[in-house]
């Protein structure tokens, strides 16, 4: 496999009057999985396909490896692709639509054979080579689609949501069976996706995209627990917004005083940002500070909402062994277990 | 009861069917009970189809008709597709206007069509019977262009389009291996109008002082009307027996033709 590394250099694209692309970085090493996430029009989709060539940027450079591919045509730049829609060719077989980026390389027939085999067989439909695409499942095509964008070694590997349309399961397993291929292949992949869980299953590192900027790109680790921005922290999984003080570097949350993270030298009304797993909920305690609202159970944890004294909505996420004597109307404690927070401007 | 539902559904469309099957096929049968009687002789006999059949002229107009009918159906694929497609890919705001421009064939008089051809084509191209199928091209173009329309608004074609590019197709082959495979009824249906208005073309032809098979048949039938219907008879059945061919010849490809 001869992946290569990506690099997108000050890429700006206006469709009209938006800009979908502002000034946009972004490097993708070797071998390496990158996600784009972000909410919908802020440029994700865009970036992927100036990286295809589907779409071309008015200003700035895309470069694989060392080549600056900005101005090739989309068919010269060995990059697979797969759509979120169902792309197959209708007029062709599984085996022909796998193999039909070889063909247009002009490799031999026998060639040909011997790679969809082989591609068949690693998304697990060895069997389905003469297959029809109307006689495939949803997942099966988007397997079928892979093998076709694998077959011919791009380069790149580019994935435009590609399991959104499928269903939950379905999902899951072809999420896990996308990263197992990219890491035995080897392939430089930059996965564009609305669905965090996914980004976050799959990725080395998750960059979060607003208004066509990079808003950070980071380990899924290091993006969760360490938000560099407050729209990083919003968008990515669920946060407490808490009133708080902050004050020589401390806030102080629920009678504890803990250190902030950001803007230590600040000082006066902020929002301390909490996970709802950094919360517990405790109704043995006398001193009560809240009282539960909802309890959603889900299985193995239950969202706890409560409501403070002072009036704010918390959502503490808890296993629901520890959360079954929790109704809603409970007076409860309510804990902050970070040693440190985030902190953005009330 | 879902029968008997059916059963009453199913009553207008057979008097329907019948109807229209009668509008169409009984003009026909008179026609050709008419070709096949022997006025001299009494009764029926094949004189006229045997006699047409002999005649030089016959065979000579026939395929001049065929090859114009041909290449015209050339010309209207190679700038259709391609020009739809882009139409259909570029969401161009100058669409609506080329969709009416498309229609504009319906409403100008062939005259005014054949004093246009020899104004504005070239001289050379006016001392050719060359100039017959960019003409006949564009007096298809209404039927043509809805044909292939129709077809590529009922494919995913962007995606299609991209996928194939991306895996490393140029334009040639995106249109060649998948476009116009996928959009294969379209396209016959484009192939089948287009020959048979070609073939049949008479007004324009006869404007421009060409001889094809339908002026022909009508030179024919100054002497020997039994044998121009006899003619017309034969290239009804000749285009049909083509055309069934060509279909059956290409592979059905489509996933409908493997089900």
């Amino acid at each position: 496999m001869s992946s290569k590394s990506l690099t997108l250099r000050n890429i700006s694209k206006k469709f009209g009057s938006v800009l979908a692309l502002d000034n946009f970085n972004l490097e993708v090493g070797v071998g390496e999985l990158v996600a784009l996430l972000g909410p919908s029009g802020c440029g994700k989709t865009t970036a992927l396909r100036v990286v295809a060539g589907l779409e071309n940027q008015d200003s700035g450079k895309v470069l694989v490896g060392e080549t600056d591919l900005s101005q090739t045509p989309a068919h010269k730049r060995n990059m697979g692709m797969v759509f979120q829609a169902y792309s197959l060719f209708p007029n062709l077989t599984v085996e022909e639509n796998v193999t039909f980026g070889l063909q247009m390389r002009k490799v031999s027939k026998h060639l040909r054979k011997k790679k969809a085999e082989e591609l068949l067989e690693l998304v697990g439909l060895p069997t389905h080579s003469q297959r029809f695409t109307f006689q495939l499942s949803g997942g099966q095509q988007q397997r079928v689609a892979l093998a076709r964008a694998l077959a011919f070694e791009p380069e790149i590997l580019l994935l435009d949501e590609p399991l959104s349309a499928l269903d939950a399961q379905v999902r899951v397993n072809l999420r896990e069976e996308i990263r197992r291929l990219q890491l035995s292949l080897g392939t430089t992949t930059l996965f564009v996706t609305h669905d965090q869980e996914e980004a976050m299953a799959i990725s080395d590192r998750v960059g979060v995209m607003s208004h066509g900027k990079l808003e950070q790109i980071d380990t899924p680790d290091t993006l969760y627990n360490k938000p560099a921005t407050s729209f990083v922290a919003s968008f990515v999984g669920t946060m407490n917004y808490i009133p708080a003080e902050l004050k020589d570097g401390h806030v102080e949350i629920f009678g504890k005083k803990i250190p902030a993270l950001k803007n230590a030298n600040a000082a006066g009304a902020v929002f301390a940002l909490i996970r709802p797993e950094s919360i517990s909920v405790n109704s043995d305690s006398r001193d009560h500070n809240a009282k539960v609202l909802t309890r959603l159970f889900m299985g193995p944890s239950s969202n706890i909402v409560c409501q403070t004294n002072d009036g704010t909505i918390i959502q503490s996420l808890m296993s629901s062994i520890e959360t079954g004597d929790l109704h809603p109307g409970s007076t409860v404690k309510l804990e902050v277990l970070n040693k440190e927070v985030l902190v953005s401007n009330a | 009861m879902a029968t008997a539902m059916k059963r009453r559904l199913d009553a207008p469309l057979i008097i329907t069917l019948f109807v229209l099957s009668l509008f169409v096929f009984a003009p026909m049968i008179s026609a050709f009970e008419y070709s096949v009687r022997t006025p001299l002789k009494g009764g029926y006999g094949w004189d006229q189809y045997t006699w047409a059949l002999k005649e030089e002229e016959f065979l000579h107009y026939l395929l001049r008709s065929g090859w114009l009918a041909a290449v015209t159906v050339l010309i209207t694929l190679l700038v259709l597709v391609p020009t739809l497609t882009w139409l259909h890919l570029s969401q161009s705001k100058v669409r609506p206007l080329i969709d009416g421009l498309a229609l504009l064939p319906l409403v100008i008089p062939v005259v005014a069509f054949a004093v246009g051809a020899q104004i504005s084509f070239p001289e050379v191209m006016q001392n050719t019977v060359f100039e017959l199928p960019f003409l006949y091209f564009i007096l298809a173009l209404p039927y043509a262009y809805r044909s292939l329309d129709i077809g590529l608004n009922a494919i995913p074609l962007k995606t299609l389009t991209e996928a194939a590019r991306s895996a490393g197709a140029n334009w040639f082959w995106t249109i060649n291996s998948i476009i116009i495979p996928v959009i294969r009824g379209a396209v016959m249906a484009t192939v089948a109008l287009t020959f048979a208005l070609s073939l049949g073309e008479y007004t324009l032809t006869v404007l421009l002082h060409w001889d094809t098979f339908p002026t022909w048949i009508t030179y024919v039938a100054q002497d020997n009307i039994l044998g121009a219907i006899a003619i017309s008879m034969m290239s009804l059945i000749i285009p049909f027996l083509i055309l069934t061919g060509i279909t059956l010849v290409i592979p059905e490809r489509s996933a409908k033709g493997r089900k």
